[in-house]
Parts: C-alpha cells; structure tokens; sequence
C-alpha cells in the first residue's frame, strides 16, 4: 500500500534529519512516482527537517559537521524533486547576497547561514570569500536584492563591513537594502557602531533576521 | 631578577616568578602591527619569507610592543603550502591565507615522506629565524608556532568536505589527520633542536562551536596530545590555544597534555581555572578592546585582569594589524609594573 503524503513528508523529514541522502533521495523518487506535489514535498517533507536539524544546532546537539550533512540530504532530494515543481508554484524569492568580506577566507560560518537561508526559502547569491567591499554593493544592486549579509572570522577584516555600508551611503543606496553582519568577532556593539541593521551570532538567527525583515518589506 | 625566558619557562612549568609574563606567541596569534612595521622599515609580507627578514621583524615586534619573546611565524599557512596547498601572501595590512586547499577530499590525500614540512623554503626560514634569535638573545624565549593538526588538515582538504569527512569517512579521516601530524610533529622537534624555548600549537579550526565534545575529544585532543608529548619528549613546553567559546568542552580541555591552555576572550579565565583544577591558563585580553579601545581602558582591563591568577598573559585570539602600538604597551606595560 502506497504511504500517505503525510507519512512520506514525515519520513523525508527525518532522513534529512537522520543525515541519510540515499533515503531522501528513495523518498523524494517514491513522491514522484506517487505523483505528490514535489514544492510540497520540499517544504513539507525536506525543508522540514532541515528546520529541526537547526533547531538540533541551536540546542547543540548537532554541531557544523552534522548540519552539513544534513544539507547534503536535504540538497539530494530537492535535486530529484525541482525538475517537477510547477512554474506557478515558484514564487519570486527574497534575495539576499551573502559573502566573506575581502582578507577574510574563513567560510564555514558563511556557508552554514547560506545553507540555513536556501532551505528557508531564500534565494542567496553567493559571492564567495575574500569579497572587496565594492563587489557587495555592485552585486546587490545588480541581482536586486533585498538583504546583504556580510561574516569575517578575523578582526583584521572587520573594517571592510565599514567600508561596505559607507559605499552603500556614497551611491545613495543604503535604503535599498537591510544590511546584516556576523562571525566570530564581530558583535552587536559593532554591527550598531558601523551602521548595520542587524547582527546574528549563528544560522538560525540569520534567518530569523531574514525573515522578520522581509516581512517588514513585504 | 629573572630574564623573560626564565620567567616564561617558570610559568609554563608551574615554577615560581617574580610575576607573571606577559607574550604574543606568534603564528595565527602574533603582533607584528602595521604600527610597529611603519616604524622600522621591515614589513610584510617580505617578513614571511627569509630567515634574516623574519627575524628582523620578530625582533622588532619584540622591542616595540613590550611582549616579552619572539614569535615566529606571522601566519598560519606554512605548514599546509608545505604539504601541497597554494598561499596567497597577503599584504603589509592582511595576513597570508590559504588560496586553493591541494585536495577535495580526504580520501585523495597523497602522502609525502615524513620530515617534508621542514624542507619548505619558508619553514626553513622559520627553523633558521629561531636559531638566529636564539643565538643572538639567549635571554628572550624564541616561541615556534605551529598550525594545529585539525587546522593543517582542513588546509591541504577543502574545509567543508573534511568537516563532513570527520562522520562519513571516519577511518581515513583519521589516517589522513595522524599523516598531518606526525608531519606537524616533524617540523616542531626541528624547532625544538635549532634553539626555541616554547611550541605554541593554535588549531582555530578546532573548536568545540565547530566540532562538539565528542568530536572535539576524537580528533582535537587526540592529535594535539599527541603532538605535546613529542614535543615534551624533545625536552620544551607547550602552548595550545583553543578559540571560541570552550564553556561545552571542559571535560575535554582537561584531557590536554599543553602545559598552559590560551583561551579566547568569551572565556572567564577565573572560573575556567578553577574547574580545569591542576590546568594552567594563558590568556586573555580581548583584541577587540585592544583594536578598538584607549590604553588607559587597556590598562584598567589588564589590571583586572591580573587578579585572576593568570600563569602567563597574552591576547585572547589573532590580532588586528591595525591594532594601535600604545594600546599593546599599555597591555604589557601593565602587566610589568606588578
């Protein structure tokens, strides 16, 4: 007998949990075959999970090594399940452009909150590490986004966050957009200091951010 | 009066001082400011390179900044370009990253012949800097810093694919960790013949935010136990920096075999000692007060600082190259009037 959606979504929920890709993506598979809506098995089923592994971070029962493999089940079965998501389903994301400023090529906390966006349903432009404070303002305003999100590990590379948002000033840009930092040692003395919207010390609170912001925009 | 060697060495080896010292061990943690380079004329980043610049500009760090040793090197790359990864140098003002890790994952890591760290030019600048200095001022301890194993692993691997690594691939995860640091180990008994006084391992990739306990005890206290008792063999001390918030892995900061544990700010050194019973602390002025705040703040801080029992003070984590000259002085000038 075939599972019901809810219990497919549950069990997706959990292998992404569970860290297991080859059952996200046998389960992602079943959901096509069942003909179940596959946005719907993302946001039910895998999204879900990926939600619970941050809450796991959040309560340090996971820690980085866990929620990256979390990620990669979740990644696996958002793979098999994007090709059948209908196009009226794919709403316009908010964007938000993230990246390691420039001197700076610590990028695991970068690609943590990257990860824990992109299964909240952002669409987050990746600028990579070592990113010039220029190149934050330029791809803002090309890809049009809504938030930028700018993480260092070294207080030697904290000045460009300052850098950036005094560029952002200097084009008449700054109100086009919510500016977020963090990492290691920045704080939330510092984010106020250099004229940031906000501060977040992990993931989960940069999505926290995201969220309550954009629904400030919306 | 003691000289600074023998006042650091007492403290590493719970010996009595007149006071304690006050140090900037080098590596990921040094303090060659941008201030102290546009006053002596030796910069970076020629400093990463020969013997005669490297020791030029520890010893101007020296001289400067009032710490009370040399520490060498001024970055944390030597180690994984030794073992196949490419460098960017970086500049006077920006320290020396790793540009592209040689591997993508652990189960492609080439092993090289034991003892090839040290056969890499600027590791053998490093090796001859210390000779040098310690030739030529018996008195000050000449500090070598190496890159922890963890670290020096997710340098030569792509970070983000090791840390996944550590689960998945377990068994070569392991191997891969035990080449690095019989490698690192190598590299730090040859510091240890040609004249430093102290090893100093900071291994920022290893953190109990990053890894958890029980990772954190497998592969961090593991690896770097395994590198201080080589080195202990080799007849110095050491030195093991820890970054981040170490308030989860207590337990395991207490299985170190360091002979001094340097912390990070978010740590109250006080408290930490009193759990960590018969472990020796270093640490831990804030480098953000010290980038960003005035000596006389500096100067109350460290005073404040100094009742808590401290065996050796230092900044708690990398300093900012813009970190003004006077707030340092203010630091160890502080620490001296004791």
């Amino acid at each position: 007998m075939p599972r019901t959606k809810q219990e497919l979504y549950a069990l997706l929920s959990d292998a992404v949990v569970e860290m297991d890709e080859d059952t996200s993506v046998a389960l992602s598979n079943e959901s096509v075959e069942a003909g179940y809506d596959a946005f719907e098995t993302i946001d039910q089923g895998l999204a879900k999970g990926m939600e619970r592994a941050g809450k796991l971070f959040d309560e340090s029962e996971y820690f980085v090594p866990e929620l990256l493999m979390c990620a990669d089940a979740l990644n696996a079965g958002v793979n098999i399940l994007k090709p059948y998501i209908k196009t009226e389903e794919q709403s316009e994301k908010h964007r938000i452009v993230i990246g390691v400023i420039e001197g700076d090529t610590h990028d695991i906390g970068k690609n943590l909150v990257k990860l824990m966006l992109s299964s909240a349903g952002f669409e987050v432009i990746d600028l990579g590490r070592d990113v010039p404070p220029i190149s934050f303002v330029e791809n803002a305003i090309k890809e049009n986004a809504e938030i930028i999100m700018m993480s260092s590990l070294m207080t030697t590379t904290m000045d460009g966050m300052k850098e950036t948002i005094q560029l952002l000033n200097e084009k008449g840009v700054r109100e086009q957009f919510k500016v977020a930092v963090g990492g290691g040692p920045v704080s939330s003395g510092f984010a106020e200091k250099i004229g940031a919207d906000g501060y977040s010390s992990n993931a989960n609170q940069a999505v926290k951010l995201a969220n309550e912001w954009c629904r400030q925009i919306k | 009066m003691l000289t600074p060697k023998e006042r650091l060495l007492n403290a590493l080896t719970g010996k009595a001082a007149d006071r304690p010292p006050v140090i900037c061990p080098g590596g990921m943690m040094n303090a060659a400011v941008v201030d102290v380079m546009n006053k002596t004329g030796n910069t970076l980043p020629d400093g990463h390179f020969t013997p005669e610049a490297m020791s030029r500009l520890a010893y101007d760090v020296y001289e400067n900044t009032g710490f009370e040793n040399f520490g060498i090197p001024f970055c944390m790359t030597v180690e994984a370009e030794a073992l196949g990864s490419s460098v960017d140098f970086g500049s006077l003002k920006c320290e020396p990253k790793i540009q592209e890790e040689r591997f993508m994952s652990v189960k492609d890591v080439a092993f090289v012949q034991e003892g090839s760290i040290e056969k890499q030019p600027r590791a053998e600048a490093v090796i001859q800097s210390i000779y040098a200095l310690s030739k030529k001022y018996p008195d000050v301890p000449a500090i070598g810093s190496l890159t922890g194993p963890i670290s020096t692993a997710a340098s030569i691997v792509d970070p983000m694919i090791f840390l996944k690594e550590l689960r998945r691939e377990k068994e070569r995860a392991h191997q891969v960790i035990d080449y690095v640091t019989n490698q690192l180990i190598s590299y730090a008994k040859q510091m240890a013949d040609n004249g430093a006084s102290v090893i100093s391992i900071a291994d920022p990739t290893a953190t109990g935010e990053i890894l958890g306990p029980k990772m954190f005890e497998e592969y961090a206290v593991c690896y770097l136990n395994k590198i201080a008792d080589a080195v202990h063999e080799a007849g110095i001390p050491v030195i093991i920096h820890i970054c981040g918030d170490v308030l989860m892995i207590k337990p395991q900061l207490k299985q170190l075999h360091g002979n001094v544990l340097s912390v990070d700010a978010i740590a109250d050194l006080k408290s930490l000692k009193d759990s960590l019973e018969n472990q020796r602390t270093m640490g831990n002025i804030s480098t953000y007060l010290l980038e960003f705040s005035d000596a006389e703040k500096v100067y109350q801080r460290t005073k404040h600082l100094l009742t808590k029992n401290i065996d050796v003070l230092a900044p708690a984590c990398g300093l900012s190259t813009s970190t003004p000259l006077e707030n340092i002085t203010a630091f160890t000038a502080a620490v001296k009037e004791q």
